[in-house]
């Protein structure tokens, strides 16, 4: 098979493909045929695990569990900034210690771009380079990197044998040198809204790399290979994937393609079908979640651990989490008003500015959503603290009704949640008006 | 006078200082960081607290359009409004104008300007400066002056410090808040020595809580510079304090220093953060150069600020120049370099070490003993020996 022309790689690829174009290149294509695979190839029993994890308290399916990593025990349920470039934009180290982050997520793209994974691991890794003492998780790059960006991608996406191959050979050189505690698996994600074969197809492509991202995980003692679960929103293509996956003997698993689109109704009942299929012993992270309503109901189904860009983006937006739901900074009414973002939250923002003096700096100057994003990371931290305790102290019914109340203080719960909650045994009938006939 | 300027040590022309202001007690010469908006870019009250801030300079012009100085008032003024508990300075807002807006005009009523929001006329007097100020209630205002480059030559500038000396009658007049509000006037006059001379006679006439030296840091090549630093500080009284608006560079604050002035203030630190530029001993460190690509090591290994102990040369290398977080790593260091700095010169001199500390200064600015002509001479003249420093003259 002829190395198909593309536009030239970055240059941290260059010295990869020299060492491929001297034979190696080949053989590896040879040794995995696109066809689908007949079985799994399962883990030796002797496959190393880097974490511990331990629930401590549960609420029918919910769990609240001490995680142990190699760098930080974390508590879950837990939220997970997104780091993009090894930093968290605009605060430090030592503030996001202070919020009470416990894992950070790293692009792997957006790192092997620069400063590339060698110098990061000429460096001593990722927690080093940024001066993280906690526990860090690096995706693969794939939604936000190497196929939607990569320009020596683009050329033979429709060669999806090489693209994987381009985006495996980059994936484990760069993952391993990075670090982190949790690596994720390279998968084939569609987006929800798209139906037919493509997302069949994605799924089979998904069990077929992680034999190929096991194979290729050279630091399994201290790196966690976290599988991720595909199929869209068909529950067959659902239970396939976390067969395979579960028969492969991993650290921790996620469920992916989800955040993308699809209702919600659609949305609770796969991450339902998946936590009620995943291992019990095992964390169960939701990729790209999200909302913090969201994040309620899916540890209610028993989730364990979530990222998304939300809070921080919606902060550069002008718009603060609070427990009833935002608030937007930009507003008029905003420029008088003299209390704090949210008079129940005890972060440095929340003690010492008031929302008038936020709202003069959203519209002109950073800082405004620097102060933002340091909120709502917080009130994030919060709810994943109050998550943790009130499932260990036996009250998550307690918190999830008063979390509802807040939040839809009419009783205008949405019916997914209702949905939801009921497969979850968790009796929010309190925080409902009753129906009326109206 | 609603502050207390108490010299606490000498050396020679050189002063160390407590300056007790309505917000907070603060240790002269110090440098104000620019906080223009009421905030300084990406740093918390908390961290410019942690570098050593004393006072943050506001610009009443920017304030003055938003969040507009009656609501700043209204909230309870500016300390409140941003919450900072240590000492403000305000600026009339007339350099903003002059520097900012292409169409201001200075008539003896005032500066006209095209207002940026809505492009009507409009007049900035000497009332309307000081009434801005009270309201946003810092704790020292500064008065509105006719400030021209010092690169212009010709009458306007003896103008300019006329207007000066009339217009401090009304800033003074329209000043309702005296008694927790400190008016600095500011002397002008160019580069000329007989009109600086009639400018600082005629405020010091006025018995104000302290003056500065204005219309310098404009373009000016050094050597008129230190002159006329010296001269005004020679002729303005022992018992106040002295601010040189607009310094400035290390070098430059302690050469003034040296030369008998208290009071700083520049956006350089900060701005030069945001080219990735990093203030240290021997001068300055690009961090964008290629070399720093692979540096293991803090920007500073002798300073002891929160990105220098946590940070590496190549983390912030990798930042500079696509997160705007390599700036906020740079202005956090360069400000406490600055506030380092000031510490130092306050203590030389309360110490009695304040030679030493100079020429140390300068050596590990100029080890080679370059030392730039313009030093020497003011040093001079502030009797400061720094011989040890400057290599020999040679005839190459």
């Amino acid at each position: 098979m002829a190395l198909t022309p593309f536009c030239s790689p970055p240059p941290s690829l260059c010295s990869s493909f020299r060492s491929l174009r001297r034979g190696l290149f080949l053989p590896l294509l040879q040794a995995y045929p696109y066809t689908t695979s007949k079985g799994a190839v399962p883990m030796p029993e002797t496959a190393l695990m880097a974490l511990r994890f331990e629930v401590l308290g549960r609420f029918n399916r919910a769990r609240a569990a001490q995680l142990t990593l190699p760098h930080f025990v974390c508590q879950t349920p837990l939220f997970m900034p997104v780091g993009t470039q090894g930093t968290i934009k605009g605060l430090a180290t030592n503030q996001l210690e202070d919020i009470g982050c416990q894992i950070i997520l790293g692009n792997t793209y957006h790192l092997a771009l620069r400063p590339t994974s060698e110098l990061i691991d000429e460096l001593g890794g990722l927690h080093k380079f940024m001066n993280w003492p906690r526990a860090l998780l690096t995706d693969s790059g794939e939604s936000s990197g190497w196929k939607a960006n990569a320009p020596y991608t683009r050329g033979v996406y429709s060669n999806p044998s090489m693209c994987f191959t381009l985006a495996y050979f980059g994936y484990s050189c760069y993952i391993n040198r990075i670090g982190a505690d949790i690596i994720m698996a390279l998968d084939d994600v569609v987006k929800t809204t798209i139906t037919g074969p493509r997302i069949e197809e994605a799924m089979y492509r998904t069990l077929r790399w992680i034999d190929r991202c096991i194979a290729a995980h050279k630091r399994p003692y201290d790196q966690n290979l976290f599988g991720i679960v595909q199929g869209g929103l068909d529950p067959v293509l659902r239970d396939i994937c976390v067969r395979g996956l579960v028969d492969r003997n991993l650290p921790g698993y996620a469920i992916g393609g989800l955040a993308g689109g699809e209702d919600k109704d659609s949305f609770w009942r796969v991450v339902a079908q998946c936590t009620a299929a995943l291992p019990e012993d095992k964390p169960r992270y939701v990729m790209g979640v999200g909302y913090p309503l969201d994040i309620v109901v899916c540890s209610a189904l028993g989730a364990d651990m979530y990222d998304c860009v939300y809070p921080t983006r919606t902060a550069r937006f002008g718009t603060a989490l609070v427990p009833e739901g935002v608030l937007k900074l930009k507003n008029n009414a905003m420029a008088e008003d003299t209390r704090p973002i949210d008079s129940t939250c005890a972060c440095m923002v929340c003690k010492n500015y008031s929302r008038a003096y936020i709202h003069s700096l959203v519209s002109k100057d950073a800082m405004g959503s620097q102060l933002l994003s340091y909120h709502n990371l917080y009130y994030m931290m919060q709810l994943s603290r109050n998550l943790h305790s009130s499932i260990v102290r036996g009250k998550f019914p307690e918190f999830v009704c008063n979390f509802l109340q807040k939040m839809f203080p009419k009783g205008d719960v949405p019916e997914w949640v209702c949905n939801a909650m009921e497969v979850a045994e968790i009796d929010i009938s309190s925080c409902r008006a009753r129906f009326r006939d109206d």
